[in-house]
């Protein structure tokens, strides 16, 4: 099937880009399963064009049958005589003999060969491992190693293996970047792997797969596949703690941090800031979204104010605050490089 | 083909002619069907909570749990050896019924109820002693041990009813109905037996 | 044999079946009822309301995401409205629906039987499912209904994450209408084994009772591990247990395992009753019989069987081991083959055949179409990595409702129209018959078609809304504008139905000269379906008239009419000998009441009044003594 199929999937592949492409106009913030950048997910996206095209030949012979059904239907018998014995023949050769040799080489092919290239690598065939902990509903990322810790924006360096131990704080959640790989659950008790290991240098979005809730919906986040440079630098800033509040005003903030219990859930690293129940915001202003991408970086003083409003039922409640503090967290905030 | 050659449950009205029909029908009565197929329901719900007491027990380190002592093994067996002894006056009683002996049947029953009672009795007594000693609410092990346990017993119970059930229909004469009612908890009762012989085994297993 | 021109002789033996026969009339007779006929219609109106219920969900949700941001549900009533319809349309709909009315009302006749082999239970089944169907509604009217999706995953449906009583409605409900299903399906086994028309051996039985002989097993064997699961669940949830929760030797993974050995024989019970369907109604307007007939009776029986080993393909991305998730992927791909052998067979007795496209085989026209795409999407899925790629999205989505409303419920609107005239005893309406195909066949391709697309684009079920720049808004709004013309095909449908049902033209025992036994009685059929008992020498026995003329000739004569009491006959399994004249129990309160009893043990149950539980136990027991006190002889 594979040899067969081959020969269709170019044209194939050209109706379906035609097709997908009304709905990927204006795009360049994509979770795609078909733009594969990475070997792993272009192995899973060649899979689909393939298992596309045989399923094309599959459904056209069934149409054709069904097609005769109704143009011989003033004729009994098969198109060319044969009665009883040959459709029975017909219905053990193309329903029983066909598929068993079709199925089987498929199943070698996608579930060993194509299944190997795609599966998590050992931990020591990888250059570097980071731990992404679900919880509901954000991701915390860490680095171990370092004490680089940050949230819903993960960077990792272009054309490196890296090894993702993706765990669970709550319920389950299902890591999933498409662009980059398979997607890979987050089960309490359980340590699953996933590789990732991006061929370009870009942002891919990726989503929790797995129904964790309320907010299921606004539980996303970006890989940031970067130069390796660029990776360093970003990774030795993130593992640093928190600058200093330059002005009076955010001096003010991090007052305000403490006496409004924002400490109490959220970490800055450098500061008596510790809780563990929100996303650390050590390095906040590195991130351009907010809320595991719910709403960008530019809206920190509305989330801030009210976090129900733009994702209700999140696990931060709204705290009033007087006009001056807000001003001063959100000076203090946006000081945090 | 006529009705004329095949028994008619209209015409059983003695105890001999609704024996008569058990003996001369070729298959298995449909009550005796729906219970084979509830059997199998049921053997099904038990073959899942073994599945899931050894899932449980091949996920942990220690089975049972620290602090939760081994179960005990001579009291369960013996209790069980009887029950499963029990399929016997069961089985007496059908085929003394079968012959329209209804004294016979109905002194097979009693012995088998009196016995099956006592071990029901015993059971609870062990249940609850084992309640003492570790909580279903302590750890999984705990969790599994006394469901499994208790779902048997709920079948035992059942089981003690259907005969007293029987008791009460045999004391006013035999009719092909009831012939088939105890035809169907036959069958039950041995499965029951053979339940308690794998739940036994299962409960006993950390021993092995 | 339908009663139309009869000798003095013969009309006499009829008037005293009817007597023997017949109901109480009204609201006493249908409550009291244990009429196969009768049951299966009060199945059919509760499923054809509860499918009104799912579908206004569908609705809802398609209206919610017709654009991004969608504003019309809170994301809490979304999650309860995504989980009700899942949960409304499986275990209130489509199940019920075709196994409660259409296989209750079919089987005793296919097989000609006078009822079921347990017709009380049978009534039983039919009020704890009603029962059930409430229970789980009440939750969400009071705004509690279940939230966890379908499947119900832990941890998040456990009191810690979940602690209003959604998930307790599911749980206890799902346990009630499982009850309910294997009251029935322990009912079709008997009855299928023992009920069976003199000369009926299995291998001439008719497909359609194949396949409900496979589900009904299939039903026996996965429902336990559901009902055990949901129990694990309630003592964990109210009594503090231990199964899922990993601090105390727990896992959640049980959860999973428990769920799909029941979920996935389930989706198999979900379509092999509409294979029955189509087996029925592909022979009688191919005007001949199936082709490969033992090889489809084979591969019903087969699906079922083979459905038992592949659950864990619904947890490929959970990190099972590697050799864990190849061996269900192989048998994944092997469960496909007996359904390739039965399209093969469906698609080639139609070539074979003088077909003529009346709108029940335009439906399965439709069915056979949707099937394949939703079957070869299944296959797909056999496919590890790209299951992993795509479970969780909107392309599993697209799957599962190809298979299921395209191959499981279009066989059922096609065998409404089917079987109309037999239980109206009118004709439906030709040419909206055909306009109303048309119109579903186009809603559900443009509804559930780009939703593969969709998910190839990234997006995830179950999300109660989604951002706008991300490709997916004009599928979603072709999806949600299919499911509005969807509705209106399905609205058109039910125009004909309720129309044709008083204004129709008389239909005649046999419009369109099926070969099946239900063919051979007037329409509707009486009270004891048969004035006397068909014997039977091939599968499709309408079409042997000789044998007709014999049942004729019997009637005269009086032999196997039956008719001192509530008789029917009862066969040998395999051979279908006649073996002995049963006396069946005529309409009892006593299910009711029974049904009643075992509801308030789970209403107590639900609202934490033990004891309460305990006491309608005890009451339960007494009914049941009292259904069994009066024997069918004493009457
Ligand atoms: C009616 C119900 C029904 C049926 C019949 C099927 C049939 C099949 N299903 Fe499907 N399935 C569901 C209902 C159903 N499914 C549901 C409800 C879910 C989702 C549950 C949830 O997550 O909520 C699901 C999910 C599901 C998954 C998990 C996806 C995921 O969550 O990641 C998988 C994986 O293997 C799968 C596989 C299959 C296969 C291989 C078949 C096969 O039986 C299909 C066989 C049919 C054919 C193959 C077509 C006919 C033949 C031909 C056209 C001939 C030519 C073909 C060849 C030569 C190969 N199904
Ligand atoms: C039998 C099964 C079945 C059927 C028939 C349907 C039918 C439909 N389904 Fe559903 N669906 C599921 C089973 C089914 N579904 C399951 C199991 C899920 C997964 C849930 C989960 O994730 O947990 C799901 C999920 C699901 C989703 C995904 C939700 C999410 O992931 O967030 C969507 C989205 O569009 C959807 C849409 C539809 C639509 C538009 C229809 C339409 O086809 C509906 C059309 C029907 C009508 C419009 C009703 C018309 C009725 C009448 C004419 C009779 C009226 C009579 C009286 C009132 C007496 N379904
Ligand atoms: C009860 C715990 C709690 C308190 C108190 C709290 N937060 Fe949060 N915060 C959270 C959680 C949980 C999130 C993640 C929400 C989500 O994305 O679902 C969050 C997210 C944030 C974010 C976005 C981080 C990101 O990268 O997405 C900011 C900024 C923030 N909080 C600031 C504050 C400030 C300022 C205060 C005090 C006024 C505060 N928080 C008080 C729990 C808390
Ligand atoms: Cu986390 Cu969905
Ligand atoms: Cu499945």
């Amino acid at each position: 099937m594979v040899v067969r199929a081959g020969s269709l999937v170019r044209p194939a592949r050209a109706l379906l880009v035609a097709l997908l492409a009304v709905g990927l106009a204006g795009c360049g913030n994509r979770q795609d399963v078909l733009r594969p950048a990475s070997k792993q997910e272009h192995q899973i996206s060649s899979l689909w064009w393939v298992m596309l095209a045989g399923a094309a030949i599959g459904f056209g012979v069934i149409a054709v049958l069904l097609f005769l059904g109704w143009w011989r239907r003033n004729r009994a018998d098969l198109p060319g005589g044969g009665g009883e014995k040959a459709a029975t023949a017909l219905v053990i050769g193309l329903g029983i003999v066909v598929p068993v040799i079709v199925l089987s080489g498929f199943f070698v092919w996608a579930d060993i060969f194509v299944l190997k290239r795609t599966d998590a690598p050992s931990p020591s065939k990888t250059a570097m491992t980071i731990q992404v902990i679900g919880h509901q509903w954000w991701w915390e990322v860490r680095y171990p190693g370092t004490k680089a810790v940050t949230a819903n924006e993960i960077h990792i360096p272009v054309r490196t293996p890296v090894n993702l131990v993706v765990t669970t704080d709550d319920v389950i959640h299902s890591f999933w970047v498409p662009a980059l790989n398979r997607k890979i659950d987050m089960i309490p008790g359980r340590r699953n792997t996933i590789l990732l290991d991006a061929s370009r240098v870009g942002r891919y979005r990726g989503q929790c797969a797995e129904f964790c809730g309320l907010q299921h919906a606004h539980m996303s986040m970006s890989v940031y596949a970067d130069p390796p440079e660029r990776f360093r630098s970003w990774l030795a800033n993130m593992a640093a703690p928190a600058q200093r509040p330059g002005t009076a005003l955010a001096r003010q903030g991090t007052r305000a941090f403490q006496t409004l219990s924002c400490a109490g859930c959220h970490t800055i690293r450098g500061t008596a800031a510790d809780g563990r129940v929100g996303p650390d915001l050590t390095h906040l202003q590195t991130r351009r979204t907010l809320a595991a991408l719910t709403i960008p970086e530019s809206k920190l003083g509305e989330w801030i104010s009210d976090p129900q409003h733009a994702k209700p039922g999140n696990k931060m409640p709204g705290i009033g605050m007087s006009q001056a503090d807000h001003q001063a967290l959100l000076s203090y905030l946006e000081s945090l490089k | 083909m006529t009705e004329r050659s095949v028994p008619r449950s209209v015409e059983a009205t003695t105890a001999a002619s609704a024996a008569r029909i058990a003996r001369e029908r070729v298959a298995r009565p449909n009550g005796w069907w729906g219970m084979a197929v509830f059997v199998a329901a049921e053997a099904t719900l038990f073959g899942t909570i073994f599945g899931a007491y050894f899932y449980l027990r091949f996920h942990d380190l220690h089975w049972p749990p620290p602090g939760v002592e081994e179960p005990k093994v001579v009291a369960p067996l013996i209790l069980t050896g009887v029950l499963v002894l029990t399929s016997v006056p069961v089985q007496l009683a059908l085929f003394s019924a079968r012959r329209a002996r209804l004294g016979a049947a109905r002194l097979a029953l009693i012995v088998a109820l009196v016995v099956q009672a006592g071990y029901f009795a015993m059971q609870i007594h062990l249940y609850l002693d084992d309640l003492h000693h570790f909580s279903p609410q302590g750890s999984a092990y705990g969790s599994i041990y006394f469901t499994m346990l208790g779902a048997h017993q709920a079948h035992v119970l059942v089981g003690i009813l259907l005969d007293l059930w029987l008791l009460v229909r045999l004391a006013s004469g035999l009719t092909t109905y009831r012939l088939t009612a105890l035809q169907a908890t036959t069958f039950y009762w041995h499965f029951v037996n053979v339940l308690a012989v794998l739940v036994v085994a299962a409960q006993l297993s950390p021993r092995l | 044999m339908a009663v139309d021109v009869l000798t003095p002789r013969a009309r006499s033996r009829v008037d005293r079946l009817e007597r023997i026969w017949a109901e109480p009339p009204g609201i006493v007779g249908w409550l009291t009822t244990v009429d196969h006929k009768r049951i299966a219609l009060l199945y059919f109106f509760t499923t054809l309301a509860f499918f009104g219920a799912g579908g206004v969900e569908a609705l809802l949700i398609r209206t919610q995401l017709a654009g991004p941001n969608g504003k019309t549900l809170s994301p809490e009533t979304y999650n309860q409205v995504m989980t009700m319809h899942g949960v409304t349309m499986i275990f209130l709909f489509i199940i019920p629906m075709t196994i409660g009315a259409f296989g209750n009302y079919l089987v005793p006749l296919m097989i000609g039987a006078r009822d079921m082999a347990f017709p009380r239970m049978n009534a039983l089944s039919y009020w704890l499912f009603l029962a059930s169907g409430l229970f789980i509604y009440v939750g969400l009217f009071i705004g509690q209904g279940p939230n966890a999706g379908w499947f119900d995953y832990v941890p998040l449906a456990l009191k810690r994450y979940d602690p209003g009583m959604g998930i307790d409605f599911y749980a206890l409900g799902l346990i009630l209408n499982g009850l309910s299903s294997t009251a029935g399906a322990t009912n079709f086994i008997a009855t299928i084994f023992k009920g069976r028309a003199p000369g009926m051996s299995l291998n001439r039985m008719p497909l359609f009772c194949f396949a409900m002989l496979a589900v009904s097993f299939a039903l026996i064997f996965a429902l336990p591990a559901l009902t055990i699961d949901c129990v694990f669940l309630e003592l964990q949830r109210r009594v503090g247990f231990h199964f899922f929760d990993v601090a105390h030797g727990g896992d959640p993974i049980l959860w999973q395992h428990l769920f799909w050995i029941f979920g996935h024989p389930e989706v198999y019970i979900i379509v092999l009753p509409a294979f029955g369907i189509a087996t029925s109604i592909i022979p009688t307007f191919a005007k001949r019989k199936m082709v490969a007939f033992p090889l489809v009776a084979l591969a019903e029986l087969l699906v079922a069987f083979i459905g038992f080993g592949v659950w864990a393909h619904h947890m490929f991305a959970t990190g099972l081991p590697t050799t864990t998730l190849i061996f269900f992927a192989a048998a994944s791909m092997m469960v496909v083959i007996p359904s390739t052998i039965q399209v093969f067979a469906w698609t080639l007795t139609v070539i074979m055949g003088r077909a003529e496209f009346r709108a029940p085989l335009l439906f399965i026209g439709g069915f056979i179409t949707f099937f394949v795409i939703g079957g070869l999407s299944g296959i797909m899925f056999a496919a590890i990595p790209f299951d992993q790629a795509t479970t969780d999205t909107y392309f599993v989505v697209a799957h599962f409702h190809f298979i299921i409303f395209g191959a499981a419920v279009f066989p059922v609107l096609g065998g409404m129209y089917y079987w109309f005239p037999k239980v109206t005893g009118r004709l439906y309406h030709e040419g909206l018959a055909k306009a109303s195909f048309w119109l579903t066949f186009l809603g559900t391709s443009l509804t559930f078609f780009p939703m593969h697309i969709v998910g190839l684009l990234g997006m995830t079920r179950r999300v109660y809304t989604y951002p706008s720049n991300l490709g997916w808004e004009a599928y979603n709004l072709s999806e949600t504008v299919g499911a509005f013309i969807l509705a209106a095909g399905l609205v058109l449908i039910l125009v004909n139905l309720v129309h044709s049902r008083f204004r129709g033209p008389p239909a005649g025992p046999d419009p369109f000269y099926g070969g099946t036994l239900e063919w051979t009685t007037s329409s509707p059929p009486p009270e004891y379906n048969f004035p006397v008992i068909p014997t039977v020498t091939s599968a499709y026995p309408n079409w042997d008239r000789e044998d007709r003329e014999a049942d004729r000739r019997r009637l005269d004569q009086g032999l196997l009419v039956l008719d001192r009491g509530h008789e029917t006959p009862a066969s040998t399994v395999r051979d279908g000998i006649l073996d002995e004249i049963l006396d069946m129990p005529s309409g009892s309160p006593w299910p009711i009441v029974l049904a009643v009893s075992v509801s308030l043990v789970f209403v107590m149950l639900l609202t934490t009044h033990y004891l309460l539980a305990a006491a309608f136990v005890g009451l339960t027991t007494v009914s049941l003594a009292a259904w069994h006190w009066q024997e069918p002889q004493e009457r």
